[in-house]
């Protein structure tokens, strides 16, 4: 892993956006292929969210069992997912690495899938930062949290040695 | 001269759906048992009483009016059943039925109902027994494809969301599941699991769905190919233009 968002001018923010909501095991395949491609800075992924317990109505409280709900495993860590995986967007440092990603993309999802290139992750602190975690918090971590989450939950860093 | 009720314009595949959907004559395509009914409802234990708010009318010794004289009350409300709900969700990929066509079958077809229509769900307000049957109706009919609608009391969230892998429209309290081709149902329609599964056949196949649909979409049956739908509705704008909403 590379810092990154200290100096974000020349990275390229992707996003893949399928054309089908990703079940546990296509969304490990993929975010394995992914892992293993030098040059991600950082990676977001989004998707509806799968509640625990149900959060309203007559069956409030009770535990929800998705089948969805799924913990996978990349590398040494362990993410359990809080959401179906619907998009992931990427931050990496070169067009080369974008297109290894794109590749990677296709052969994986058979359902089609749209590649964007854009501004997709913030790379300056925002007020709503400011007021979570003040002034000095790692730009790195800028835009990877469950907004409705706690602070510092749910973000996963693949190789902590490096 | 007989009078032939006409329902909706058009010459397409979606336009003639939708004249099945108000029209009521709609094709059957599976099974539903009242028990197994019942369990997704989730409003009373299967083969339990209806329970009701009052008594018969028979035995309320109605007031003396022309109206009632007329006007035959539905099964339910002679037996005094509670109002209870349906919910139903369509997703807005070639989902056989929309929320404005179940309203129109339910309000043009049946008597002692109160359909509501929202952006993504519609629900039937109705004496139990009479709910009950409309319920089953839209079930084991056309109307529904048990991948791309579903009875979802709370938490309506997923008619506008891609669909996931597997072809069935998302569902966070996973009520519905494909397992070994079939649709089944684990839960009822507001997340509570309940005894057995509830099995609601296969879902429709790409094809099917588009086939049966109601809904125009640009990658299906345009609405803009529709040429006589087109010409009715600048017909209905043009006299509200026109007119207003209060002529006088």
């Amino acid at each position: 892993m590379v810092d990154s968002a200290s100096n974000t001018e020349n990275l390229i923010q992707i996003e893949i956006f399928p054309r089908r909501l990703l079940s546990p095991e296509t969304a490990k395949e993929l975010l394995v292929e992914l892992s293993k491609i030098e040059g991600i800075t950082r990676a977001f992924v989004q998707g509806p969210r799968l509640p625990v317990t149900v959060p309203y109505g007559p069956a409030t409280g009770q535990i929800v069992n998705h089948k969805f709900s799924d913990t996978i495993r990349i590398g040494e860590t362990d993410i359990s997912l809080a959401v179906i995986v619907g998009r992931i967007r990427l931050e990496v440092l070169n067009s080369e690495i974008r297109d290894n990603i794109r590749e990677v993309c296709e052969r994986l999802l058979p359902m089609g899938l749209e590649f964007r290139e854009g501004l997709f992750l913030p790379t300056r602190q925002t007020v709503s930062d400011y007021a979570k975690r003040g002034p000095g918090a790692d730009p790195t971590v800028l835009g990877l949290t469950d907004p409705k989450g706690k602070v510092g939950n749910r973000i996963c860093t693949l190789n902590p040695a490096e | 001269m007989a009078y032939e009720a006409q329902y909706y314009p058009g010459a397409t595949s979606v336009a003639e759906n939708r004249r099945k959907h108000m029209s009521g004559d709609v094709e059957k395509l599976r099974e539903v048992s009242d028990d197994d009914l019942t369990l997704v409802l989730g409003h009373r234990a299967p083969g339990s009483d209806y329970p009701s708010t009052h008594p018969p009318l028979a035995e309320m010794g109605e007031p003396e009016c022309s109206i009632r004289e007329i006007v035959e009350p539905t099964p339910g409300a002679k037996a005094g059943d509670r109002v209870r709900y349906v919910q139903f969700v369509d997703s807005m990929y070639n989902a056989p039925s929309t929320p404005y066509f179940r309203s129109y079958a339910a309000a043009i077809n049946y008597r002692g109902v109160d359909p509501g229509t929202l952006s993504g769900r519609q629900v039937v307000e109705a004496r139990e027994r009479d709910m009950e049957e409309i319920a089953k109706f839209q079930l084991e009919t056309e109307m529904t494809c048990p991948a791309l609608a579903s009875l979802r009391g709370a938490t309506v969230h997923g008619h506008s969301l891609r669909l996931p892998e597997d072809g069935i429209m998302f569902d966070m309290l996973d009520r519905c599941r494909l397992e070994n081709g079939v649709v089944i149902m684990h839960k009822d329609q507001v997340g509570r699991a309940i005894d057995k599964k509830v099995d609601f056949g296969k879902p429709m196949s790409e094809e099917e769905a588009a086939k049966r649909t109601t809904i125009y979409r640009v990658d299906n049956v345009a609405f803009r190919d529709d040429a006589e739908v087109i010409e009715w509705v600048h017909t209905v704008f043009e006299k509200r233009t026109a007119y207003g909403f209060k002529p006088e």
